[in-house]
């Protein structure tokens, strides 16, 4: 026993300790036990000598002299305490007596000499305690944080709010949980605690990740907003990111129809002409996309808007951070959980089109126009159809989780399951995703901590039908909108000879489109129902990554993370051959008559490294967090692409096991392959302090320079910094006295951000040698029969290339009021993006596409968010709360090597849609005539300026207003006739809980945009189209319409770029309706559940808009977005879904 | 503890140490993909660049497709947009009948595409001038570049009279804007050019290697050269470049008139002794499946060919454009064998091989819209002769997959030097020399009948202004849809035969401006003011 004791005093090993704690407590039992029956024998003498010692030491020089053994904990802190003993042949109980004498040592006498010493003030009597944390409306709150006050002793809620803990029977409980403030309960040796949360609109000790770390956010001098994994989770959105619409201040996102795209999503506006799309950083690694990710596996997002936050991320920081934390194991409790969400998909408000008795008026109006005599032939195009309806449906969108956590003083591991299918509202276009996450954390000692982190997804990829993935989205709409209503959508039976073998058979099969439509227009139905299930297109990602984080000299952590993302697309396209007839005259086609396989690989790879030092450390009012270290990053992307056509075997069967190049049914002279292949690494060093003063003043300053591989010249390498200051009023004394603000902070921050903007000149897309004249790929010539490389620059490379720069302002304010139920938060900012990064398309002077660097661009604006939270009576509670964010963009300058000083994007077949970017005006606003109306005659144009520098017109053709004032109407009379960026947005929600019911509204909207509707306006002079529904309020003669033009697609003037395309963007939405109910957890116990909710929801129930087309979201890129080309992007369906989540 | 943190701090200091070091060679990274510069070091010649001139003619709808054959041969009176009522439509307006646009597809790309091969030929160009190579090699294929700058140039100052002179390489694209120059200094450099090509350029082809028929050679820099001279009335250069030409010994007369055109597989036809410069196309095998392999980037012969619209799907051959006008038609005598080898006509036999034809019957014309039937009377047939249905079968442009890019574009073709030197020599007063040539033409036109024939019969010179009326008008019958018409008839106005643009394109609603094209708008909007719209628009 005593040598037990002696390890256990001596061993700084915890797990000695813990040993200790243990037996210590086991003897404690014991001795209680033995008390009653022990007979006491304290009789014994002794002499004893000491000058100033620790009492242990004169326990021990008793126990020395051999009679007695002692037994106590050497945690004691009165134990220490000095002592002078100078007895001689006292009894052993009275010089303990003596000497324990005003401290809180007691001592027992128990058999065999063995005396026993315990404190009797602060008895250790660790006590079990249970209890239940609930919100304010009596909700009970799973996941929360208990732990014991001063030590690591912790547990979480489960879901019921329930949670057990051993704690010193005079220790403190203290409660935390994101959203909720944080709540300290002295146990008093209670066993039973509840605990009620607060919620907090402004969780001032929230932890937050801020990029190579965490930290409280009250020592921080930004504006970062924190989004519960939960209010994500149960969205019907594949993409996480979806789900942030109008949730946060300065986040402006434009969704896509399109099951996998990417939502266009822009923090604190256009940042720049090139990329503008945030950095994600997910558990530290950087990523540009993050559809991977499951949202049920989320724990928090982030969104990092201001300059003291992003400087620590250098060139990737300009355009604001989305740093998402998945989901790990909570302390204390396993957990399984069980989340299902099934949903439906339903186009509304889907613009209309003409149906066959419009379309027959139109069509025979427009063919007198044109002058065309000979009357259309109809036969066999007796059909009405709406061809929108023909090719959509009521889509289904599902989701089903599970996960299963476990954790204990060592060992933290989650793992988790995922399946989400996501259709498209068009025919057969659907996603299918399965993930797996598993987080595995392990205490190796007190200082020593590893783990590692694991997220695979496997992804089905949707059909694309157009063969290019076009950002605007599929095609099927646009084509279906494009087909006359006259032609039927049904198959017709024929007796055909079978394309894959020698029999004849009866056949069904689709029409094409009719002759009077043959260029360019086809039947989507066509191509889609015999080709959809002909691709087999799978992504396979693994992004994991290792830590080792190492505490040391008390003050210091050094963390080692190493990360890896390897994606591989593997993709497989067959082919298929398959008949088609002609409406009118019935003939049968062969669509595709050889048959062909095409092989796709793309392998992506990155590799990131952080190694970070930080210093931590609190003295006197002092508090100091500094930290530094080095990261790498490597990026390669290896694409192989392989095709062959059928052989002497006749068509490769319409078979998976033959969807491959080699497979001995394919023509060896057709396999042919090609590939492309780019890497670029970056080398970076950063730094970052966040100092206090007494919780009052606070400072922040970061610091990164940015090596690249990208760039060879003087600006391989560029810094990036930020400082910040904050001040909390609400600390000072003259704020003591007031009552109405409970906390109120000051800040501001000011720093210089990079944007490693990376483009391909002639496409848009990444180019990763912008230095190096590479040239395009696959340029041949041939002579006669024979092939010969060519070379053909692929852009003009500047030697002289450097990142773009932003430099950011922030200024602000938070305050939490009225008993923190209401909380307000204000921001300005202002940034200026210097040196933007700017593609010189020079076309017209006949050069290849550059990217130089001059000219700037400004995005200020104001952000306001307020929430409010009461609980009205015990049984209901209202939570409310908006954000409206101001903003405006103006371009200073742009680069005096951009030939007219403007950046014209232009789409459309003969470029009339116009979006310019130009110094004084906003970033891609929208340029063309301004219409004032229709000419209604021949008198009316004689009377009116001269147009005739435009074109050719007549009556029925659109005036166009004369803005120069010269009298006449000609190119300089173009101007702005619209601007794609919102002049703000804003987004709310109601909550309210009663009882088991909690009710939630989420609304948004942007206003002051406009929308450039380029169908029914711009067609392309190749085809001919159906015609818009609104072109039935057509000028047909005088007075008839003063808004509409004339059908007459031969009458090219009224095929300018102007105001009639321009439609209003804003719009107001009830973005998300949900309802749940959460189950009684008693009477879920007798089942083994803990807790059981299940919820309805309805996203995008109704949006009130002035746009005609299928949504008023349109996105794009930076010098072109907001265009409405009438592709599935904007087909933004409602999407109605229920769920349950159930945790055992 | 004092002991493990000495370790940590070690590693740490290492780990920078090693990171510092590593660091500039973990980001020196060259492009996985060759660079002009590997590709120069590897060649050591301006081959590679020189060859992407070619590949720009072919690929650049400008020179190769649609826009060309606006410009050059709708705006005739020999051809029509042709195609359906609803394709296209606006080329009726801005060709067809000279309601010309400032800002429009296929103008745009007509003037974008041209300066595009201007500087690509001055980069090709400076770098050679740099290097200062001289073996024969750089010097042919700086020939090559100075022939595509006068030839882009040449089509420039046609098509829009006076344009900015851009003849020197240049990195600043703002160096790259300037206001028009005079037609005499676009002439001039068009002048230094072709001398230098002419000088440059091999006698034949054959000198690149066993495999480069259609290659350039000093023959097309001299025939283009005459071109330029016979624009400026230049005569005794016509004459005597095209003597030259002739004198060479490298070119002769197909005996058929049709084997000009003829495009088959493995390139049967192509290059012939009677093609001075062709564009020159290829697909290969399956190449409609495959895609890549399809090199002719559907321009030039996809364009031309049959139209299907709501006639069976045999005839998905083009898409229709560039057709014979009912003009054309009218006044085309029936005797000559040219006539039925050019115009191709809906409801009738193709001919037969005796005419171009491949032995099938055209569907019948329903109506403009081709509702039931083709939506054109005639097509051009000299394009039809180029689509060897082998050739379509084996390169899988069949059914509904239409298309015909393997045809050579024959832009320089020796017939045209035999009417070049006839129109120089007559009016330079020789009209013996003038009667000679167009014999050549007339009579091999005529199937090589001899001077006895009674159809196309033999033409002696009376007078300079009757000769010069017949060699106009053989230039129509010879040349019809191939891109010469409107502008020999610009060049011709005013004439006293009548055979000028001002008279014979009045009808359609040509005026004198017209001569030139408005200069694209995007080319005035970025210029700010430098580059001033032609007068009149």
């Amino acid at each position: 026993m005593k040598k037990m004791l002696t390890i256990g005093g001596l061993s700084p090993h915890a797990v000695k300790k813990a040993l200790l704690v243990m037996k210590l407590t086991f003897l404690l039992v014991f001795v209680a036990a033995l008390q009653v029956s022990a007979n006491v024998s304290g009789q014994g003498r002794v002499s004893l000598t000491l000058k100033q010692v620790e009492i242990s030491r004169v326990l021990n020089s008793i126990e020395k002299q051999g009679t007695y053994r002692f037994l106590y904990n050497s945690r004691l802190t009165t134990i220490r305490k000095k002592v002078s003993v100078d007895v001689t042949d006292m009894t052993i109980s009275e010089l303990l007596k003596n000497m324990f004498n005003g401290t809180d040592l007691t001592f027992k006498m128990l058999e065999n000499n063995l005396i026993v010493v315990v404190s009797n003030s602060t008895a250790p009597q660790d006590i079990k305690v249970t209890g239940t944390v609930t919100g304010a409306s009596g909700e009970p709150l799973s996941g929360v944080t208990v732990s014991v006050k001063g030590t690591a002793n912790a547990t979480s809620t489960d879901n019921n709010g329930n949670f057990t803990i051993t704690v010193p029977e005079k220790g403190t409980l203290v409660f935390s949980y994101i959203g909720y403030q944080t709540q300290e309960v002295a146990v008093n040796g209670q066993a039973v605690i509840t605990a009620k949360l607060a919620p907090s609109t402004r969780a001032l000790d929230e932890v937050v990740v801020i990029g190579y770390g965490q930290a409280s956010k009250r020592d921080l001098t930004g504006s970062i907003v924190k989004i519960d994994g939960k209010e994500i989770a149960d969205k019907p959105n594949v993409n996480p990111v979806s789900s942030l619409q109008s949730k946060v201040a300065g986040v402006y996102i434009v969704n896509s129809g399109d099951p996998g795209q990417q939502p266009d999503i822009r923090i604190r506006g256009t940042t720049s002409i090139g990329q503008v799309h945030p950095l994600y950083v997910v558990d530290g690694i950087f990523q540009d996309d993050i559809s991977y990710l499951n949202a049920n596996d989320i724990e928090s997002m982030e969104v990092l808007k201001d300059p003291s936050s992003l400087a620590i991320f250098g060139v990737k920081g300009a355009t604001g951070v989305i740093a998402i934390t998945t989901k790990k194991a909570r302390a204390g409790q396993t957990i399984i959980n069980l989340n299902s969400t099934q949903g439906w998909k339903k186009l509304v408000d889907a613009p209309k089109f003409a149906d066959a008795t419009t379309f027959k008026t139109l069509y025979a109006e427009e063919l007198a126009n044109t002058g065309i005599t000979t009357p259309p032939n109809f036969t066999g195009l007796d059909a009405n159809t709406d061809w929108i309806k023909a090719v959509t449906r009521t889509a289904n969108f599902q989701t089903n989780n599970l996960s299963i956590s476990s954790s204990t003083d060592k060992n933290k591991f989650s793992m988790g399951l995922g399946y989400t299918k996501d259709q498209s509202v068009v025919n057969h276009i659907q996603l299918d995703r399965l993930n797996i996450n598993l987080s595995d954390e392990y205490k190796l000692n007190k200082f020593i901590r590893v783990g590692t982190n694991l997220i695979v997804s496997r992804t089905h990829n949707p059909y694309i039908y157009d063969d290019l993935g076009d950002v605007n989205g599929s095609n099927v709409l646009n084509d279906a909108r494009q087909v006359v209503p006259l032609l039927g959508t049904g198959t017709k039976s024929f007796r055909l000879k079978n394309l894959y073998g020698t029999d004849t058979t009866n056949q069904n099969i689709y029409p094409l489109a009719p002759t009077l439509q043959l260029a360019g227009v086809v039947n989507p139905l066509l191509k889609l129902n015999n080709e959809y299930n002909k691709t087999i297109d799978y992504t396979y990602r693994y992004v994991g990554s290792a830590f080792a984080e190492i505490n040391f000299l008390k003050y210091f952590t050094w963390r080692t993370t190493v990360y890896g993302d390897i994606s591989d697309q593997n993709k497989r396209q067959y082919r298929p051959t398959y008949y088609a007839f002609d409406p009118v005259s019935l003939a049968i086609q062969v669509q595709n008559p050889l048959t062909s396989v095409q092989e796709k690989s793309v392998t992506t790879r990155k590799f990131q490294q952080d190694q970070i030092l930080t210093f931590k450390s609190i003295f006197n009012e002092h508090s100091i967090t500094a930290s530094g270290g080095f990261t790498t990053y490597y990026l390669g992307n290896f694409e192989r692409d392989g095709k062959a056509v059928q052989g002497t075997y006749g068509p490769i069967p319409d078979d998976k096991r033959f969807w491959y190049i080699t497979t001995n049914f394919e023509d060896p002279a057709t396999a042919i392959a090609s590939g492309s292949q780019y890497e670029y690494t970056t080398v970076s060093y950063l730094g970052r302090i966040l100092y206090n003063y007494a919780n009052k003043y606070y400072l922040t300053g970061s610091y990164r320079n940015d090596g690249s591989s990208q760039i060879s010249g003087p600006h391989r390498h560029q810094g990036f910094w930020a400082v910040g200051a904050g001040w909390e009023l609400t600390k000072e004394n003259f704020m003591a006295s007031q009552h109405i603000f409970d906390f109120v902070k000051l800040r501001g921050s000011v720093g210089v951000l990079g944007n490693q903007n990376t483009y391909d000149p002639s496409t848009g897309l990444a180019a990763p040698y912008l230095f190096d004249e590479v040239l395009t790929a696959g340029t041949v010539t041939p002579f006669g029969n024979t092939l010969y490389s060519a070379a053909q620059p692929a852009y003009k490379p500047d030697p002289d290339l450097a990142w773009e720069t932003v430099h950011a302002q922030e200024i602000g304010f938070e305050a939490n009021a009225l008993n923190n139920r209401l909380h307000v938060e204000f921001n300005y900012y202002n940034k200026k993006t210097e040196n933007l990064m700017t593609v010189i398309t020079n076309g017209a002077l006949g050069i290849f596409n550059e990217v130089t660097n001059a000219g700037s661009l400004r995005n200020w604006g104001e952000e306001v968010t307020a929430s409010w939270n009461q609980r009205l009576t015990n049984d209901l509670s209202l939570r409310i709360s908006g954000n409206i964010t101001f903003m405006k963009n103006r371009i200073e300058a742009l680069s005096p090597l951009l030939a007219g000083g403007k950046i014209i994007r232009t789409s459309q077949n003969n470029g009339q849609q116009a979006s310019y970017t130009q110094p004084g005006y906003p970033i891609a606003y929208f340029y063309g005539y301004q219409q004032v109306g229709i000419y209604q005659s021949q008198q009316d144009i004689s009377s009116s300026p001269d147009a005739s520098a435009i074109g050719t017109y007549h009556p029925g053709d659109f005036k166009f207003k004369d803005v120069t004032g010269d009298g006449k109407i000609d190119v300089d009379d173009r101007t702005k006739i619209g601007d794609p960026s919102p002049n703000f947005i804003y987004g709310g929600s109601v909550g309210l809980t009663w009882r088991h019911f909690d009710l939630g509204v989420d609304i948004g909207g942007v206003h002051g945009n406009q929308i450039f509707r380029t169908w029914a306006a711009l067609e392309s002079p190749y085809q001919f189209v159906n015609y818009a529904a609104f072109q039935i309020n057509r000028w047909h003669g005088p007075g008839t319409s003063n808004k509409v033009p004339q059908v007459n697609s031969g009458e090219r003037y009224n095929y300018q770029g102007s105001s009639y395309s321009i439609e209003s963007g804003s719009y107001f939405r009830i973005r998300n309706v949900q309802l749940a109910y959460n189950f009684d957890t008693k009477m879920l116990a007798k089942a083994y559940i803990k807790n059981l909710r299940i919820f309805a929801n309805v996203q995008n129930l109704k949006t009130w808009r002035h746009n005609s087309g299928f949504s008023p979201e349109f996105g794009g890129d930076a010098t072109s977005f907001g265009v409405d080309y009438g592709k599935s992007s904007s087909a933004l369906p409602m999407i109605t879904s229920v769920g349950l989540n159930v945790t055992f | 503890m004092k002991q493990s943190t000495k370790i940590f701090g070690m590693i740490a200091s290492g780990l920078l140490i090693v990171a510092s070091f590593s660091c500039k060679k973990f980001l020196d990274r060259k492009p996985l993909q060759a660079t002009l510069q590997d590709v120069q070091a590897a060649q050591g010649t301006l081959e590679a660049q020189s060859l992407g001139l070619y590949y720009t003619l072919r690929t650049y709808a400008g020179f190769s497709s649609l826009p060309w054959i606006d410009m050059h041969s709708i705006r005739g009176d020999d051809a029509a947009k042709g195609s359906d009522a609803n394709d296209g439509k606006e080329v009726i307006a801005e060709f067809e009948t000279f309601q010309y646009t400032k800002d429009d597809w296929a103008t745009d790309t007509y003037w974008n595409d041209h300066y595009t091969m201007i500087n690509l030929a001055n980069a090709e160009i400076h770098i050679g001038d740099s290097l200062k190579l001289t073996d024969p090699a750089t010097l042919r294929e700086l020939g090559e570049a100075h022939f595509f700058r006068a030839y882009s140039f040449f089509e420039l100052v046609k098509a829009y009279g006076q344009v900015p002179l851009i003849n020197y390489y240049f990195v600043n694209p703002a160096d790259g804007i300037r206001p028009k120059s005079s037609i005499d200094s676009l002439y001039a450099q068009i002048d230094a050019d072709l001398d230098t090509a002419s000088r440059y350029l091999p006698l034949s082809a054959s000198e690149y290697g066993s495999n480069y028929a259609g290659r350039l050679t000093q023959g097309a820099a001299n025939t283009l050269w005459a071109q330029t001279h016979l624009f400026r009335k230049n005569w005794d250069r016509v004459k005597s470049l095209c003597n030259t030409v002739i004198n060479s010994g490298q070119y002769s007369l197909l005996p058929n008139f049709y084997d000009v055109w003829k495009d088959g597989v493995f390139g049967q036809g192509k290059n012939s002794s009677e093609s001075i410069f062709e564009m020159n196309a290829y697909a290969g095998v399956n190449a409609q499946s495959i895609g890549s392999q399809n090199q002719g980037q559907d321009g030039w012969g996809t364009a031309q060919q049959v139209r299907k619209d709501g006639a069976p799907v045999e005839w998905n051959l083009g898409w229709g454009w560039n057709v014979p006008t009912d003009t054309l038609v009218a006044m085309w005598d029936n005797t000559d064998p040219r006539k039925n080898m050019t115009i191709l006509y809906s409801g009738q036999s193709d001919g037969g091989s005796s005419q171009g034809g491949w032995g099938a019957t055209l569907p019948a014309y329903s109506d403009p819209l081709g509702s039931t039937g083709l939506a054109e009377k005639y097509w051009n047939k000299k394009l039809y002769t180029g689509n060897d249905p082998a050739q379509r079968q084996a390169t899988g442009f069949v059914g509904g997959s239409g298309g015909a890019p393997w045809i050579d574009h024959r832009i320089l073709r020796y017939a045209d030097v035999y009417l070049m030197l006839a129109e120089a020599a007559n009016e330079l007063g020789d009209g013996a020399t003038a009667e000679s040539a167009l014999e050549t033409i007339r009579n091999r036109a005529s199937g090589n009948l001899g001077l006895t024939r009674t159809i196309l019969p033999h033409i002696a010179f009376t007078s300079q202004a009757q000769m010069r009326t017949a060699i106009k008008k053989e230039r129509l019958w010879e040349f019809a849809m191939e891109g010469y018409r409107f502008y020999d008839l610009v060049r011709w106005t005013p004439a006293s035969d009548g055979i000028d643009a001002l008279t014979v394109l009045a009808p359609l609603g040509y005026q004198a401006r017209n001569q030139y094209y408005p200069i694209p708008q995007p080319a005035i909007d970025i210029s700010a003011g430098v580059l001033k719209q032609n007068p009149n628009y």
